[in-house]
């Protein structure tokens, strides 16, 4: 059985839909900049520049929600904008989210140490309501839903259990991505771990010095056959493979052979029934940390036995969108493919010294894109790759 | 089939090391307290000393259930995730004095930090997931658990974990509104499509979310489609619910507390009560408003 | 400094939450990141936390600690050094 793509939609700091996205890519165009907000200090992110008024205003969203939230209902809005809800098609919505409704909670926890107490905007805290509050804007009832929160892989997670549903006969059609807002305690939490970049990212430079954080959602819609003669619905592309695997090194470390990401990425590839030679492009998981950056070039290079096709790491553009990194990708590799184009690795100049790795350098047109591979390792060990590849 | 080997829980009940545990069960009080075992008895220092309660029960009782070969998947459900950590490093930002924040309950406050921690202790390099849809994490990992053996996989390791905090009793009187006892809890348990001695395995399972359905009615298509005759099922375990059915009905909220992960812990209940004797058990969790898990259990 | 020293260890337990173990049980020239203590990156993120928040001292490049947090002697002689 195929599960084919029917949908896709996006918002980042690089554009609100998926034409606003390409553009930026396009123009190379990165979003990562200063912002005013106290909470970033001098550090540089990818923050998406509206209110979540001015965002609910803008998109005429319904439902109340975490900032989370909200960028979901937007992404996963446009996703399935071609599409009606039917008795018929039995319609799920699998989402991956790390801060939940973090960016509200951290507000009303900082009011209660101030002796204040609103306690009833707390229920927008839970990862899985931000999920609930999304089907509710979606119209989604009487389904299956799934929050998966597995930090940086959430969305190429939820894309894979999608798919399996499907196959499985639980689902015939399912709404998989990824949401993830700016808050106060994912930045504090990463500064803890002292794994920024004061400047902007350089994602497989040998210069690197750590990441910067952005905000975002990605959404893909996936059915199957039978669903699509329902629906009515034009693929846009097939999910081929996919894998999530274990590092089992350290719950926020890669190993530094990168060994569960060769694992997840072997793991895709067979599973889609691909040589190594058939991978038109990679997007990298290519955070820009010393650590990721050099432990996933080495998975690289052990995956596709030196012969590393094109790859580049789109983070450069939207910054580290954590949880919402799978689906935001998933719909770059979808653009890859249907656009012909390849995406350049922002920011780059000199290899990494031990791989010698060279991404793509620029934005190239006219290409034949076929299979697109996409990277997504979260902290806890986490290694999910899935493959995207063109209908013909 | 999906049949269940070995199962360990730690609760505010006496569950940890028991073979049964369905005959001791004691109505929970705000007093009644977690019943843990002796952990430096089982888990290394140099874990032990970082580790929160939620983090301490899951990594306990998902050792138990390690059989001679390795799991081929690991799958874990959570409401809430890791509350301690997750509220010791909203205090470490609020309370910072110097510009250098400490990072340890950074990283154990992500809901993954449970199977990532297993996967660690275990050098396993097979599929871990974490599933946090409220309430119903713990039916979802179960089915996770079945696809991933309907999928060619052998041996799979799934569980569900809360805990709770002081906080939860601040936010008890105008948003959660429960009667019950806050508690915290780990179930984990070995699912496998080999044949266990007692021969209890996991007929179906449904998820059912945002519903405003009717849940009786739910129940009855959900046994039709299951060729189960109501009155055959030999205990009904629900969460506080007026199930319209005849058979012999438990609320199970008595003996597991208000906790996102107490049909998990119910799941044990069961498994434990067919232990004894051969049937069905349904298990019914309707413990967030317009979310449904049914889970049917035979021997 | 010996003062210097045992002050460290203690602060050394609390902050890495090393509950099984007594300022005794440390030696002053034991690596801190061999076998014994079981300490890996996240500890050195802790340490330079302990030195900024005890002694005022920053660290802005963790591979700098590797050096400094060696042992206990390595890091009295690095307090001792840069307090002001």
């Amino acid at each position: 059985m195929q599960i084919f793509i029917t949908g896709y939609g996006v918002i980042s700091s690089i554009g609100l839909n998926v034409e606003e996205n390409y553009n930026s890519l396009k123009n190379k165009t990165s979003g990562i900049k200063l912002t005013d907000s106290t909470i970033f200090k001098n550090y540089k992110v990818g923050s998406i520049q509206y209110s979540n008024e001015e965002l609910a205003a803008m998109f005429n969203l319904q439902t109340k929600g975490s900032r989370t939230a909200i960028l979901g209902m937007i992404a996963a809005k446009e996703a399935f904008k071609d599409h009606e809800l039917s008795s018929e098609i039995r319609t799920g919505l699998i989402s991956g989210t790390s801060v939940g409704g973090m960016d509200l909670t951290e507000n009303l926890y900082k009011d209660y140490l101030k002796g204040n107490f609103n306690t009833e905007e707390y229920k927008h805290h839970p990862s899985g309501v931000t999920t609930i509050e999304i089907a509710q804007e979606l119209g989604l009832e009487d389904c299956f839903l799934n929050t998966i929160s597995t930090a940086c892989s959430s969305a190429a997670n939820a894309i894979m259990q999608g798919a399996r549903l499907i196959k499985n006969n639980v689902l015939d059609r399912v709404i998989v991505g990824g949401t993830d807002a700016l808050t106060e305690f994912t930045f504090n939490g990463f500064r803890s771990l002292m794994i920024f970049d004061e400047e902007w990212c350089r994602p497989f430079d040998n210069t690197r010095n750590g990441l910067n954080l952005g905000e975002g959602a990605g959404y893909i819609v996936l059915e199957s056959e039978v669903s699509i003669l329902k629906s009515n619905s034009k693929p846009i592309g097939i999910l081929s493979g996919w894998n999530s695997s274990s590092d089992a090194y350290h719950q926020t470390a890669s190993s530094p052979e990168g060994y569960g990401a060769v694992l997840s990425m072997r793991g895709a590839l067979e599973m889609s029934c691909l040589n190594c030679n058939e991978i038109s492009y990679i997007n990298a998981h290519g955070t820009s940390t010393p650590n990721n950056d050099a432990s996933e070039s080495m998975a690289l290079k052990t995956v596709f036995e030196g012969n590393v096709p094109a790859f580049s790491s789109t983070k450069s553009y939207t910054g580290h969108t954590l949880a919402a990194s799978g689906g935001i990708e998933a719909v770059y590799a979808l653009l890859a493919i249907n656009r012909g184009v390849l995406f350049p690795n922002l920011n780059f100049s000199q290899a990494i010294t031990e791989t010698q790795l060279i991404p793509q350098k620029i934005f190239e047109e006219q290409k034949r894109v076929n299979h697109v591979l996409s990277n997504s390792f979260g902290f806890g060990g986490n290694n999910s790759s899935i493959i995207i590849s063109s209908l013909n | 089939m999906y049949y269940i080997h070995a199962i360990s829980s730690i609760s505010h009940q006496q569950t940890f090391d028991l073979d049964s545990i369905h005959n001791g069960l004691v109505k929970l009080t705000q007093e009644s307290p977690l019943i843990t075992p002796e952990f430096k008895d089982i888990l290394p220092p140099t874990a032990l000393r970082r580790l929160s309660p939620i983090l301490k029960i899951s990594l306990t009782t998902a050792i138990r259930c390690v059989n001679d070969s390795e799991f081929d998947g690991i799958v874990v459900g959570t409401g809430l995730g890791c509350l301690q950590d997750t509220e010791k490093f909203l205090l470490t930002i609020n309370n910072a004095t110097s510009d250098v924040l400490s990072p340890t309950a950074f990283i154990q406050s992500t809901h993954n930090t449970i199977g990532g921690q297993i996967s660690l202790f275990l050098k396993n390099h097979a599929y871990n997931m974490t599933h946090t849809q409220n309430a119903l994490s713990f039916e979802i990992s179960l089915l996770d658990g079945m696809t991933l053996l309907s999928e060619g996989k052998s041996n799979i390791l799934v569980g569900a974990a809360d805990e709770k905090i002081p906080f939860l009793e601040l936010l008890n009187e105008n948003l959660i509104k429960t009667e019950y006892s806050f508690t915290s809890l780990a179930t984990f348990f070995n699912l496998k499509n080999a044949k266990s001695d007692k021969g209890i395995f996991v007929k179906d399972v449904l998820v059912l979310a945002n519903s405003k359905k009717d849940i009786n009615e739910v129940i009855l298509q959900f046994l039709e489609k299951n060729q189960c005759n109501p009155s055959s099922l030999t205990k009904v375990y629900h969460s506080d619910l007026e199930i319209s059915l005849s058979t012999e009905k438990v609320n199970y909220l008595d003996f597991t507390g208000y906790n996102y992960a107490a049909s998990a812990l119910a799941f044990h209940i069961g498994v434990s009560k067919l232990s004894e004797d051969k049937g069905s058990i349904l298990i019914v969790n309707s413990l967030i408003k317009n979310d449904l898990g049914l889970i049917l259990l035979e021997r | 400094m010996s003062e210097l020293k045992e002050k460290l260890k203690a602060q050394i337990i609390e902050q890495l939450n090393l509950e099984n173990l007594t300022p005794a049980d440390i030696k002053n020239d034991m690596p801190l990141f061999g076998e014994e203590l079981g300490l890996d990156s996240i500890d050195a993120l802790e340490f330079i936390v302990l030195l900024e928040q005890n002694y005022g001292l920053k660290i802005t490049n963790p591979s700098e600690g590797k050096d400094i947090f060696f042992s206990v002697d390595s890091l009295a002689a690095f307090i001792e050094k840069n307090i002001v």
